[in-house]
Formats: structure tokens, sequence, C-alpha cells
């Protein structure tokens, strides 16, 4: 059971090992001769103007919000999607109610315009 | 592979519950499609929606019985409440459906959010497992958050909002740490299994834990019953959301609190009497005696009625804690029902007149704005001094036979010193609420203010006054109410 | 096997700890963003270990997938990430250390101490609530609060768009970063210009 998820440690000690060794030796390995445009953070060539934590609109965050609650949503039909068959017409019955009262939340952030962007 | 055996649902207890769920997603969605300018009409289905789930539960009357395994009941205490809810919510509606045009924040969400929350109370007064009475707070208190923060452009509103947030956050992560640790101490979620594990005797690790869960979970239902040292937020959260709201958060929040509070106390911890009992009540005494106490230096009405609404925390509190006592157990479960509904019409009735006076970017809720009501708006002054007599206990009204029971049941529960800290503490209060009958009547006005009665907040303020007048003159039908209401414990 | 997973568990209890102690020593509060998630990453492994798959998937999808993404927008709408000059330590700490040991000392202590360590569980199979009970569970047992639970979505979602959606008329707009260096520069080339009066501020 737990070995199943041994994978995902090996992939993770993997991932970890050629972080760090990648890090460790370009810093040791490579020549170090700084100036001070090659310090500047990279913008794809052009001059960074101002700081990178800058404010941001709100939209965001509502946006954020909006995903955690579909998500959540999400994590509710996991369980549902394993023993769908064993439940039959009920099972949908339950799900659906679950799922039509989202979806007129849906609907509701649709009609409010709060999907579109600008 | 089998099929899953799905256990018969009985809809019926739910009915009312769904009437509310299914109102509010109507109404969102008449919100949606119906124009700009106009959302009056969303009220007025709201208010259909409430008459109606308030007619659907008449059959179940001395009925009671429980679905979804057992974790919601319909008992004539649940039903009792529930009405008691949906006359709170019916008020509520009345006294917004002007306020909030007039205020420049009538939005169609307002009446869904209303029906939202009520359903939570609803949830709360049924529920009998944990998890449901976790899932209603949480609905309520998420609505409530928005309704705080509605009238949104106004900075009193938003951190009106804001601190509700923080508090009921924190409170809730009381309320689940309780829970959890309930759950470790007797393996079980539903309000009877805990009462038939603590009947059949805990290990001595578990006693502590259950102890420690029952501790932070009163802790977690005492922040929004603002009960004594968790009472904080009360004035400056009522003060800053928009009127209508804060009637309802103080009759509804409350009286769902308690609701869920009592079967807590009562079904599941009952055996545990001796434990919570004495604690509850020096905590009932405190609540009583600092909300009234303070209430008596306001000079902002809206404020005084948040104090005065802790103090009456502190009564309510009286009459569920009194019923743990095998001697006034009947009594004190009256008392509460009475009580709630008594101060529930009046306070809406007290706040609806607030309403009244307030104009659009300037509230005049100082004492002096009280000067000479009865001059210009004999209504509105009548209604005010029926609810103030209400709120100090002054016979005939309704709030006078609510104390008498809730003082009787004390008496009765042999906690005579607590019926006399709430006898000297109405004392107290009659002097502020006294104090504003005196502006109405025997001053002259100060400054010139325009009091705005429209047709809906009339019937509104007529109904709480009304209820508080006739209840306090023949209070029979509600004592034969509240008497039926008497929840089955289980000891 | 058995070893591995002391082993592990060693580990990811200590980066949990770590991890939450670096939360709150960060000045820089995304820093403090960026260790809360590495927290819920490792407890999602913890749950991992302990076979409760579906929570940690759960931990993993909404804490480490969502919570996150909310808790570094919620930063970048604010100033002053950086929380240079920001006291951290709160006057009266010792007394939240007091409730805290106290609290700690009543619920963990005894337990720690009565519980019977020695003793292997019984050769029976320790029943671990598996993705299928819990699907059968939503559906049979807590029926109720799983609708209940769509329903606290629903109004959840009503509440951040009452709250935080603005319709496009009473937009408050944030500059973009072009209009923004547009403005810089119309700034500063009003202040050559114009060296000894005070420059008058742009309107925004």
């Amino acid at each position: 059971m737990l070995s199943d998820y041994l994978p995902i440690l090996v992939i993770f000690l993997v991932a970890l090992f050629i972080a760090v060794f990648v890090i460790v030796a370009s810093g040791v390995l490579g020549p170090q001769r700084p100036t001070k445009r090659k310090l500047m953070p990279y913008e794809s060539g052009m001059e960074p103007i101002g700081s990178a934590q800058r404010r941001f609109p709100i939209k965001f965050n509502l946006v954020a919000m909006i995903f955690i609650l579909f998500d959540i949503e999400v994590i509710f039909f996991f369980p549902y999607a394993l023993v769908y068959k064993r439940l039959g017409v009920f099972g949908l019955i339950e799900i659906g109610l679950f799922m039509l009262i989202l979806l007129l939340g849906f609907i509701y952030i649709w009609k409010k315009g709060a999907l579109e962007w600008d | 592979m089998p099929d899953i055996q799905i256990p018969s649902i009985d809809l019926g207890v739910s009915l009312q519950l769904l009437i509310i769920f299914g109102g509010a997603m109507v109404l969102l969605l008449a919100d949606l499609f119906s124009g700009e300018g106009n959302k009056r009409i969303v009220g007025y289905i709201a208010l259909l929606f409430v008459v109606g789930a308030a007619a659907a539960g008449v059959p179940y009357w001395d009925a009671p019985r429980s679905t979804f395994n057992g974790m919601l009941v319909l008992d004539n205490f649940a039903l009792t409440l529930n009405w008691i809810f949906l006359l709170s919510t019916a008020i509520t509606i009345l006294i917004s459906l002007e306020y909030l045009p007039r205020q420049g924040i009538e939005r169609g969400e307002y009446y869904a959010l209303l029906l939202f929350a009520l359903g939570g109370m609803m949830l709360l007064a049924q529920g009998t497992d944990l998890i449901v009475l976790f899932l209603g707070l949480e609905l309520l208190s998420i609505t409530l958050y928005v309704l705080a923060g509605f009238a949104y452009p106004r900075l009193s509103s938003e951190e009106a909002a804001m601190k509700y947030l923080l508090i009921g956050a924190f409170a809730a992560g009381f309320l689940v740490f309780g829970i959890a640790l309930l759950y470790g101490a007797t393996g079980t979620s539903s309000l009877a299994g805990i009462a038939n594990k603590l009947g059949s005797g805990l290990a001595a690790d578990d006693v502590a834990f259950m102890l420690a869960g029952a501790a932070l979970v009163i802790i977690g239902f005492g922040y929004k019953i603002s009960m004594a040292p968790f009472h904080m937020w009360t004035p400056d959260v009522y003060e800053g959301s928009p009127t209508p709201v804060a009637a309802f958060m103080s009759v509804g929040t409350k009286g769902a609190g308690f609701a869920a509070l009592a079967r807590l106390l009562l079904v599941a911890l009952g055996s545990q009497y001796a434990t919570w009992g004495l604690i509850l009540a020096i905590l009932a005494a405190v609540t009583m005696v600092i909300g009234n106490v303070s209430a008596v230096a306001q000079t902002n009405v809206k404020r005084m009625l948040a104090y005065s609404s802790i103090g009456h925390a502190g009564y309510i509190l009286m009459g569920v804690l009194s019923a743990g006592s095998p001697a006034a157990a009947n009594r004190g479960i009256e008392g509460f029902l009475f009580y709630l509904l008594a101060y529930s019409l009046t306070n809406l009735g007290a706040f609806a007149v607030l309403i009244a006076l307030e104009q659009r970017g300037e509230a005049a809720w100082s004492l002096d704005d009280f000067a000479g009501l009865w001059h210009r708006q004999p209504f509105l002054a009548i209604a005010m001094a029926l609810c103030m007599f209400s709120l100090a206990g002054v016979p005939p009204t309704a709030g006078f036979w609510g104390k008498f029971y809730v003082f009787t049941a004390a008496w009765e529960a042999g906690l005579q010193w607590l019926a006399v800290v709430g006898v000297i503490t109405s004392a107290i209060a009659a002097f502020f609420y006294l104090r504003i009958i005196v502006q109405m009547f025997m001053r002259d006005p100060v400054r010139e203010i325009s009091p705005s009665l429209d047709r809906n907040l009339m019937i509104g303020v007529g109904l709480a006054a009304l209820g508080v007048i006739v209840f306090g003159i023949s209070p029979t039908p509600v004592i034969d109410l509240v008497q039926g209401s008497v929840l089955a414990l289980s000891r | 096997m058995n070893i591995l997973i002391m082993v592990i568990f060693v580990v990811l209890a200590a980066f949990t700890l770590a991890a939450g102690v670096m939360v709150v020593t960060v000045k820089n509060i995304i820093h403090a963003a960026l260790w809360l998630i590495a927290s819920f990453f490792s407890v999602a492994a913890m749950y991992l270990l302990m076979e409760a798959e579906f929570i940690a998937i759960v931990q993993v999808l909404v804490y480490v997938g969502a919570i996150s993404i909310l808790v570094l927008f919620a930063i970048m709408l604010t100033r002053h990430v950086t929380g240079e000059g920001v006291r951290q330590l709160y006057k009266r700490w010792w007394i939240a250390l007091i409730v805290a040991a106290a609290l700690f000392g009543v619920l963990i202590v005894p337990t720690v101490f009565n519980y019977e360590w020695a003793v292997q569980p019984s050769g029976a199979q320790i029943s671990i609530a598996s993705t299928v009970e819990i699907g059968t569970a939503f559906m049979r047992e807590y029926l109720l609060p799983f609708e209940v639970a769509s329903v606290l979505l629903l109004v959840a979602l009503i509440g951040a768009i009452v709250i935080a959606f603005e319709e496009r008329s009473t937009r408050r707009r944030v500059l973009t970063l072009a209009e923004e260096v547009e403005q810089r520069r119309q700034r500063n080339e009003s202040l050559r210009l114009a060296p000894t009066t005070h420059a008058s501020e742009t309107s925004e």
C-alpha cells in the first residue's frame, strides 16, 4: 500500500539531488567575473523598471477564491467516482443535487461578469 | 460488487430546510434575471418562502422524528425554534425592504443570503450531530460576515465585517478543536452517542479529553452568543453593520447559538451538569453584569442595544443552564424558549425604530435624537416605548414573562444567587431603557429629524410591538407552545 | 521497511516543525508564505505515511494547490511585503508561551504517559477508512453534511463575489506597469522643467 508511493519519494530525492547539485556545482566550477550588468535581474533583455513586488489587482484574488471553491467541489467527487457503480441511481441523484447547487453558483458568477477579465 | 444499501430518508424532517434552501437558490436566480434598481420583488419572494416554510412545519407538531442516520431531528423543541427564527427573518426582511434602497446598498443577494443564514440557524436547531452543528454554524457565520460588510463603501461596515470575520474564524477554531477532542474521547460525533458513551463510563484519560473538548465547544458557541469573556466584538460589529443586519444578528445568531448549545449541553453532556453547571452560572452572572453595566454609559442607542443584547445573552443562558438541573429541567427549557421569543420580537422592534431614524449618510442614534419623538411620530414612540419596557422586563409585556420564567427556573435549579443577580442587573438595565422613554415623551426635540416611515417598516415595527404587548397581556398561547416543546432529555 | 518508515517520519516531522518556525520568524511575508507551503506539503506526506491517502490528496490539492495561491495573492494585494522594521515578537509573548505549554501539558502529556507503547497492535488488521469507504460514507451516514457542504460552498462563492467583485463601472483601477512607467516619466519631466515650483503630482 504505502510502497505504491515509493516512486514518488524516489523522484523527490532525485529532484532534490539535481537541484542541489546544479546549484553547488555551478558555484564551484564556473568562473565568476561579475559585472553590474550581469547581476541585473533578467527581464527578457529589457532594463528592469521598479520593484518586482507590486500590488496586484483584486481580480487575481477573486479568481483564486473561485478556484478554491471549485477545487473543493472536485475533491468531493473523488470518493464518489470510486463507488459510483455500486451507488446506482441514488448516488447519481445525490451527486447531481450537489453539482446542481454548485452549478447555480457558476451561473451566478458568470452572469455577474466575474469571469470576464476586463 | 454488491450494490450499497441506501438508508431510507424521511424528507418531511428536512422539509422546512428544503424550502428555505431551495428558496434561497430561487432568489439568487430571481436576482440575476430581475431588472436593476428594483430588487424589492426579490424581498417579497423571500417573504413568501419564509411564510411557506412556517406553514410547512405545522403538520409535524407533536410528531417527533429523525432522519439522515439521526443527524437531523424535528421535535417540538426544534420546531418552536424554527418558528421563532422564521418570524425573526420575516420581520428582518420587512424592515430591510426600504432601508436598502434608501442607503443605496440594494442588491438582490441580500435576501438570498438572509435565507441561507436562516437555513443555517434551522440546521443548528435541528442538528443532533456535531458535524451538522458545525456546518450550520459555519453557514450562518459566513453569511453574516458578508452581510455585516454589505454597506461596503462605508468604512464602519467594512470594519464590522473584518472584526466579525477574524473573531468568528477564531471561534470556529475553538469549536473544531473541541469537536475533535470530543470525538476522540467518545468515538462518535452524534449527541445521543456521546450521551450513551458518557453513561457507560469513560477511561480516566478520556475524561480529560472529553472535558477539554466540551470546554472548547462551549467557548466556540460562547463567541456566537456573546457570552461574557467572549463578548468584546459585539458592540463594534453591531454598530458598523447595516442596521437590519445588526437586528438579525442580535436575535438570529444568538438564538441559533443557544439552540445548539442547549441541545449539546442537555442531550450530550447532561450527565456532566455537576461540572459545567456552576461554571456557566458564573459566566451567565458575569455576562449580565458586564452587558448591563456597560450599557448604562452609552449615549449611542445602537451601541446601547448591543451592550444590552450581551446582558440578555446572560438571561437566556440562565434558562439554558437551569434546564441541566433535574429540578428545573422543563422550566429551564420553557424559560429559554419564551425568553428567546420575547427578546427576538423586542429587539427587532427596537432596531426597526432605529432604522426609521436613520437617514442616508447620517445616523440619528444618539439619545438626543430620540427627544420629543412622541410629538413627531407617536407611532414610533409608542412602539419604542413598548420595546424598552419589554427589554426592561416591565409587565405587561412579553419581556416580563420571559424574565419571570428564567428567574423561577434558576430559583428551582437551586441557583438562587443567580436569580438575585438577574433581578439586580435588570434593575440597573431599567435605568437606561427608561431613559429613552423619558427622552421620547418628556423632552422637546433637540434637532430636526424627519423619520422615514414607509409601509413595510411600519408593518415590521407594528408586528414586533404587537407581539410584545399581546404576548405580554395574554401569554397563554406562548406558554402552551413552550410547554409542549420541552426537550426530551437523556440522563 | 519499518525502520525506513521511522526515518522518513523523523525527517518529515523535523522538516514540518522547522518550516513552521520559519513561517513565523522570517521577515519577508512572501518567504513566510513559501515556507508555509513547504510545511503543508510535508504534512501531506505525513498523512500518506499514516495511510490516509484521501486526506493526503486533499491536503495537496486544496492547501498546497489552492490555499497557498490565495495566500500569495492576498499578500501581493497589500503594500509593504518585505516587512522591514516590523516587530515580530508580541510584547507579552510569555503569556502565550505559558498558555501553549499548559495546553500541551494537559492534552498531550497524559496521553504520552498513559499509552501503552510497548504493546503491539494485535494481529488483526487495523481498519483504515479507504477512499472507497469515504465515498460510501458520503452517500450514507454523512449524506446530510455532504449536501450541506455544497450549500456552504455556494454561500462562500456568493460571499466572495459580493465582497470582492466590483462592477466594472465602479471599479477602482490599478495601473498597469506601462502606465505607471509613463506616469513616472511625466513626473520626472515636470520636475526637470520646473525645479523651483513644487512638482504637482500628476493625478492618478
